[in-house]
């Protein structure tokens, strides 16, 4: 029987969490813009160490902190990934302190953090503006290319899974 | 032998007993010293296992006479804690009441009053209630509340995906509960056509029940205590995925 884990993309608006998830979940990348209203939901099932693991997916509507995403999409979550926009910096000028309003209302839950949009940019030089801000990221990831975006989610089932 | 050698001697000579006695005391304490924490141990265990035992039986009255003159003696802090909660319980259950004889009242209206219960009348005497459209559970959900993940369903016909449902009925319930700030409330129907989705809410989860044709109250009302004896009977403790929708396949079918 398959294990069901739920995972919350959040971050700004337009920082692609919508398109994220259509590449990884649909395979396809639309360069037109649709704000997301309240949430819209998907799954996926992939397959980990020998099991099915189904993931259902909430692409939350942007909010410029997540102290204002309503609290009860996030709640009962297994993992979240954290999306920014490496073209607009307030997207990630207050991550410090949004990654820890997470670790501290949802403990144990992993965090990928996350780069989109990686094909629009030189990513050398912006790991030096991440150095200089002392900004820790996982992944650099294009959901218009598909570059890195499988990676993400199966490197948040291993976190989540614990192995 | 010098003087002090003498009177070495001369101790042992007359205190040999009394030194033989201390050195069997030392040696005895020495045993119990390792014997006791053991002995010890088991005593105050027992004693501890009966006291506990015990505890419903010799501090009930006194903890039942504390909490009642404690109750006594804050009555108003007591109301305070308890109205919003047994108030609203109250009044929900008064509301429902009023509306299942509401309805009754409605139907008893309509089938003395209509065109056919006339002709009925007419024909043999008493009139007649006919249910045209009978209410059919289609589609049994028990949600996980917060994440929205499904713990078990039942569907007489193959529909959407299944953790899609779940997950966007909880998204909508979340919404609703949260947007219209209603405090403490919670959503508990939704009405499309010909269709009503029946929301019972449980503390860690929710059951969503879609329902076929007009539900009404007293159906819904049925349908809540089936659902309450469905929760005693089978989410206690651990619940198995499989486990549930077999249940759930059992309890609803018929």
């Amino acid at each position: 029987m398959s294990v069901s884990k739920k995972i919350v993309l959040v971050g700004h608006y337009g920082v692609g969490k919508s398109s994220l998830i259509r590449r990884f979940v649909q395979n396809i990348f639309s360069d037109s813009y649709q704000v997301t209203i309240g949430v819209h939901i998907l799954k996926k099932t992939v397959p980990y160490k020998g099991e099915d693991i189904t993931l259902v997916l909430w692409d939350i509507e942007g909010k410029e902190n997540i102290n204002q995403s309503r609290t009860s999409y996030l709640l009962g979550t297994s993992g979240f990934v954290f999306v920014i926009d490496p073209t607009r910096d307030t997207t990630y000028q207050n991550l410090k302190e949004e990654l820890i309003f997470l670790e501290k209302n949802y403990p144990k839950v992993p965090v990928i953090k996350l780069v989109n949009k990686s094909d629009l940019i030189n990513i050398e030089e912006f790991q030096k503006v991440l150095a200089i801000q002392n900004l820790e990221i996982d992944f650099f990831s294009s959901a218009k290319t598909g570059e890195n975006v499988e990676n993400v989610f199966m490197q948040l089932v291993s976190k989540m899974l614990g192995t | 032998m010098n003087d002090s050698e003498k009177l070495l001697h001369l101790k042992r000579l007359i205190l040999n007993e009394d030194w033989n006695a201390a050195q069997r005391i030392f040696k005895r304490l020495d045993e119990l010293d390792k014997e006791l924490p053991g002995k010890m141990d088991t005593i105050v265990t027992k004693r501890l296992d009966k006291y506990t035992s015990e505890i419903p039986e010799k501090l009930g009255p006194v903890i039942t006479q504390a909490l009642s003159e404690e109750i006594k003696n804050s009555q108003d802090r007591v109301v305070d804690a308890l109205f919003p909660i047994i108030g609203k319980m109250i009044k929900k259950y008064i509301q429902k009441e009023i509306a299942i004889l509401q309805e009754n009242i409605n139907k008893q209206l309509r089938n003395t009053f209509s065109i056919f219960s006339f002709r009925s009348k007419s024909k043999k005497g008493t009139p007649k209630t006919i249910e045209l459209i009978k209410s059919e559970i289609e589609q049994v959900f028990v949600i996980e509340k917060g994440s929205g993940l499904i713990i078990g369903s039942y569907t007489k016909h193959a529909t959407v995906d299944e953790d899609m449902i779940s997950g966007m009925l909880t998204a909508i319930k979340s919404f609703v509960e949260d947007a219209f700030q209603g405090g403490q409330q919670s959503l508990e129907l939704i009405q499309y056509e010909l269709y009503k989705i029946h929301i019972q809410n449980f503390s860690s989860y929710y059951i969503a029940v879609v329902i076929s044709g007009p539900a009404d109250d007293s159906f819904r009302s049925k349908l809540e205590d089936k659902l309450f004896d469905f929760s005693e009977q089978y989410m206690k403790g651990e619940v198995d995925k499989l486990m549930i929708a077999n249940k759930l396949a059992n309890f609803f079918a018929s």
